[in-house]
This record gives C-alpha cells, sequence and structure tokens, in this order.
C-alpha cells in the first residue's frame, strides 16, 4: 500500500481517471486539505476490473477532506470503491459524494468506512452515494459503515440506488426530446455535480467527452 | 394554404372547417380498468374547447392518452390530428406534430439546466421538421422573447427545470415552453389548480396571446374560474368516461351554480 503525506498547510488536489487500482494511505497533517477527484469510466474493448482503496488519515487538527468518484460502467466490467476515512483529531471536514452508473452486466461495489476518533470532537463528515441501474442485470452493493467514538460531531450518509426517472423522461418527450436523447440528458446531469468539482477545465472537458462518449 | 394568403373568401371558409383533431369512439384503460369508454370530440383550427367533470370522470385520463402516456391502453376508437394516426405515434412525435401538454405538475429534472432542456427541445421539433439547429444567439433571442410573455424571470434559465419552482413559476414555465413550441394543439390539463389570481391572471394572459386562428387548445378545469379568462367557445362535461353534455361557454356557469349531479338525473 503506497502512502502520501499531505503535509502542514498544505494543499493537494489528485485528479485519478485512469490507470491501475488504486491503494493509497493519504495521511493529513494540521490543516491540510485533500481533494480527491477518481473516475472510472468504461472503455471500447477493455472490461474494466478494479479494486479502489482510499484510505485517509486526519492526524492533525482542522483538515479538509473531499473526495468524489464516478463510476460509469457497462458489459461485463467491475468496480470496487472502498474509502476509509478515519478522523483522528478534531475540527476536521469530510465530504464525500460517490456515484455509479452501471450498464448491461456491470457491477459496482461502495465500501463507505468512516471512523471518528474518541477526542476528534467538533468533526463534520458527511458521505453521499448515489448509483443508477441502466438494466435489470447490472448490480450494486452498497455498505456504509459509520464508527463514531466523539460526541459532539456531525456525521451523515446516505445510500440510494434507483433508475433513470420515467416521469422525467415522459416530460421531455412532451417537449418533442426522444427517450434516447433525454436519457442522455439525464445521464449527463447526475454525473455533472462530480465533474463540475474539476477545476482544470481541459481535464474537465476531457471527462465530460469520454463520458459522452460511453452515454 | 393560409387564409391571409388569399382574398377568395371560399378559401376561407374552407379553413374554418379545418379539422384539427378528431377523436372517434375513444376507449382506454389503466390496468384493466376502462376509464375512457367511447369519447367522440372534433376540433377546427381556431377553437378552444373546455372540458369538465367530475373527479375520476376521465379528464387527465383523456389528456393522457392523446399525449402517449404508457400506462394507458387504447382498446377501441381511433384518434386523427390533421389526417394522421395520432395514436399509432411515439410520444415525443405527438409532441413534434404540434400537440403540447401542460402538465397538472409539471416534472422537476435535476441538474438539466432550462437552457440546455429548451434547446433540446427546440432542435429536435427544427431537425423533425427539417430544419437546421438554431444558433445560440438567435435561440437566446427567442427564449427571452418568450419569457416576456409570461412575465418569466431571467434567473430561471440558468436553473434546473422546475426545481425549487413555485407552483406559479411552474405552470408559468408551461407556458413559456408552449410559446417556444408553437404547438397546434395545447391540452391545459388543470393549469389553474394551486395559482393565486395573479399568477392566473398572467398564465391566462400567456395562453390568450399564444391563440391563433391556426391552432386550438383544450382545457381541462375543474372550476369555472379560469374559463373568466381562457374564454371556451365549447364547454364539454366528461362524466363516467364520456362526453355527455356540450354546450357554449354558458354551461360552465350553470355547471359551476348546479353542479355535476343534476346531468345524470
Amino acid at each position: 500500500m503506497a502512502e502520501q503525506i499531505i503535509h502542514t498547510g498544505e494543499h493537494i488536489n489528485l485528479v485519478i481517471s485512469d490507470g491501475e487500482a488504486l491503494d493509497t494511505v493519504f495521511v493529513q497533517e494540521p490543516d491540510s486539505t485533500l481533494r480527491i477527484h477518481l473516475f472510472r469510466i468504461a472503455r471500447d474493448g477493455q472490461a474494466l476490473n478494479l479494486r479502489n482503496t482510499l484510505h485517509v488519515r486526519q492526524t492533525g487538527t482542522g483538515c479538509r477532506t473531499e473526495i468524489y468518484a464516478l463510476f460509469l460502467l457497462r458489459g461485463n466490467d467491475k468496480a470496487a470503491l472502498h474509502t476509509r476515512m478515519c478522523h483522528e483529531k478534531g475540527q476536521g471536514t469530510s465530504a464525500q459524494t460517490v456515484k455509479f452508473i452501471l450498464a448491461d452486466h456491470a457491477q459496482g461495489e461502495f465500501f463507505g468506512e468512516m471512523t471518528i476518533a474518541q477526542d476528534a470532537q467538533k468533526v463534520e463528515a458527511e458521505q453521499t452515494n448515489r448509483n443508477l441501474l441502466l438494466s435489470d442485470t447490472a448490480l450494486m452493493r452498497t455498505r456504509p459503515q459509520l464508527e463514531i467514538y466523539a460526541d459532539d460531531v456531525k456525521a451523515s450518509h446516505g445510500a440510494s440506488t434507483g433508475q433513470l426517472d420515467e416521469s422525467s423522461l415522459f416530460y421531455m418527450q412532451q417537449r418533442c426530446i426522444s427517450r434516447e436523447e433525454g436519457r442522455k440528458l439525464l445521464l449527463r446531469a447526475f454525473t455533472a455535480d462530480v465533474v463540475d468539482t474539476v477545476e482544470d477545465d481541459n481535464k474537465r472537458q476531457e471527462l465530460m467527452d469520454a463520458i459522452d462518449r460511453v452515454i | 394554404m393560409h387564409p391571409q394568403n388569399t382574398t377568395e373568401p371560399y378559401h376561407a371558409a374552407l379553413f374554418a372547417m379545418n379539422t384539427l383533431l378528431e377523436i372517434k369512439n375513444l376507449h382506454a384503460s389503466i390496468g384493466g380498468k376502462e376509464i375512457l369508454k367511447g369519447v367522440n370530440l372534433t376540433i377546427h383550427a381556431g377553437e378552444v374547447h373546455a372540458i369538465m367533470g367530475p373527479n375520476g370522470a376521465g379528464k387527465s385520463t383523456l389528456s393522457a392518452v392523446l399525449t402517449g402516456h404508457p400506462a394507458y391502453t387504447v382498446t377501441e376508437g381511433e384518434v386523427w390530428l390533421k389526417g394522421k394516426n395520432l395514436l399509432e405515434m411515439p410520444a415525443e412525435q405527438r409532441a413534434r406534430e404540434g400537440v403540447f401538454l401542460s402538465f397538472q405538475y409539471p416534472v422537476e429534472i435535476p441538474g438539466v439546466s432550462m437552457v440546455n432542456f429548451m434547446r433540446t427541445a427546440v432542435n429536435e421539433k427544427r431537425a423533425y421538421e427539417g430544419k437546421s439547429a438554431l444558433s445560440a444567439t438567435e435561440f437566446l433571442r427567442l427564449m427571452r422573447e418568450k419569457k416576456a410573455l409570461v412575465e418569466m424571470a431571467d434567473k430561471l434559465n440558468n436553473r434546473s427545470v422546475n426545481e425549487g419552482f413555485s407552483g406559479g413559476e411552474k405552470k408559468k414555465n408551461e407556458i413559456f415552453q408552449m410559446a417556444m413550441l408553437e404547438p397546434c394543439l395545447s391540452i391545459l390539463d388543470e393549469t389553474d389548480s394551486g395559482l393565486d389570481i395573479d399568477a392566473l391572471r398572467i398564465v391566462s394572459n400567456g395562453v390568450n396571446k399564444l391563440k391563433t386562428k391556426d391552432n386550438a387548445s383544450i382545457v381541462i378545469t375543474h372550476y369555472q374560474r379560469l374559463l373568466d379568462y381562457i374564454v371556451p367557445d365549447f364547454v364539454h362535461v366528461l362524466a363516467d368516461g364520456q362526453i355527455v353534455k356540450t354546450g357554449s361557454k354558458e354551461l360552465a356557469l350553470e355547471l359551476e351554480e348546479k353542479g355535476y349531479e343534476w346531468l345524470n338525473k
């Protein structure tokens, strides 16, 4: 397992969109900020099979962690994300937004572990996992797991898995938009709040193009 | 031929007779339960038809069937739009042919901006008509022009479709979309529900301004109030899946006074 240290007061912004499975521990020192943008987008002629583990330790006070992840899988793609968010010290914040879109026989898995240690007071931590299944044969497993030992914290999590909204598709049909085109609009909208967090304009455009090729 | 393009009264008279929509003996059901039990209705260009009736009479079913809602099955009958078989068309094709449904409960679409949504809609219709897509400038000019019609705020452009809109804003947005798409047949499904008097006035004004001698509207409503603003040429009473009475706008007042019960006697 690789280890990366984010030094006191440092601000690190990572965009990971290709390459091998991730297995990294990020160690945050006081008042550091870590933003991770993780994209796993299906490619032609090559099924994905990736397990990704992101272990973040806030070892100092006043740290900020943001994790944005988007998985767009189809065919026989399989991908898993395991986040392990450890608030070891107080006054820190963390926010995780994890989204999967699964078509065909794709399988996705999200395991969101979060621990807030006993002396990590005044922590604010949230985790959101939203998934879209585009076929009857796609499969999503999701498991949020929160362990909170401190008493003065705000922690929340939410997970939902569903299909494209039929009433939205019908509404769009009434406005001349075919189901196919409507589906694309809804999928782009679903990915937007993750893609929009990428600050680099070129990189964001590249990701939007890659998503458009798949949907 | 448009009547304004000719001075011959014969042509004008012929156009006035022009049938836009013809519903013949329409039967429809949902989940095996028959809701429409033989509806007959003919609508000509330039007309406004009000459809009134008690709850559960089939008013919303009629609009759902005309616009191609997948939950309903047509078991018998025909519907012709300008001589084309409407029931054979997928929902979006009906819209592209000029049928417009103003929803009783407009749908919120988070993440899809009004601009993006409307540009897709307008250009899908234009492509169907063999026209080229509007440029960004042309499109924004059109948006501005049509929004003025319903006094809609500019800030709504970048908001998601209907998301966080008030009841009045949602209904104004429906009429705005109607103005953008210029339908030949508009179906206004309970457009007055949830509107305060100011919003009702603005929405009705918008509808009235969009009226031409080439298009027609079906106004579905529970109450006579809306018909003070959008004055119908005909009022139909739908009860138990059939049109049981047709009259002029005075019929609406009579219904307001006496309710629907007396029609069954």
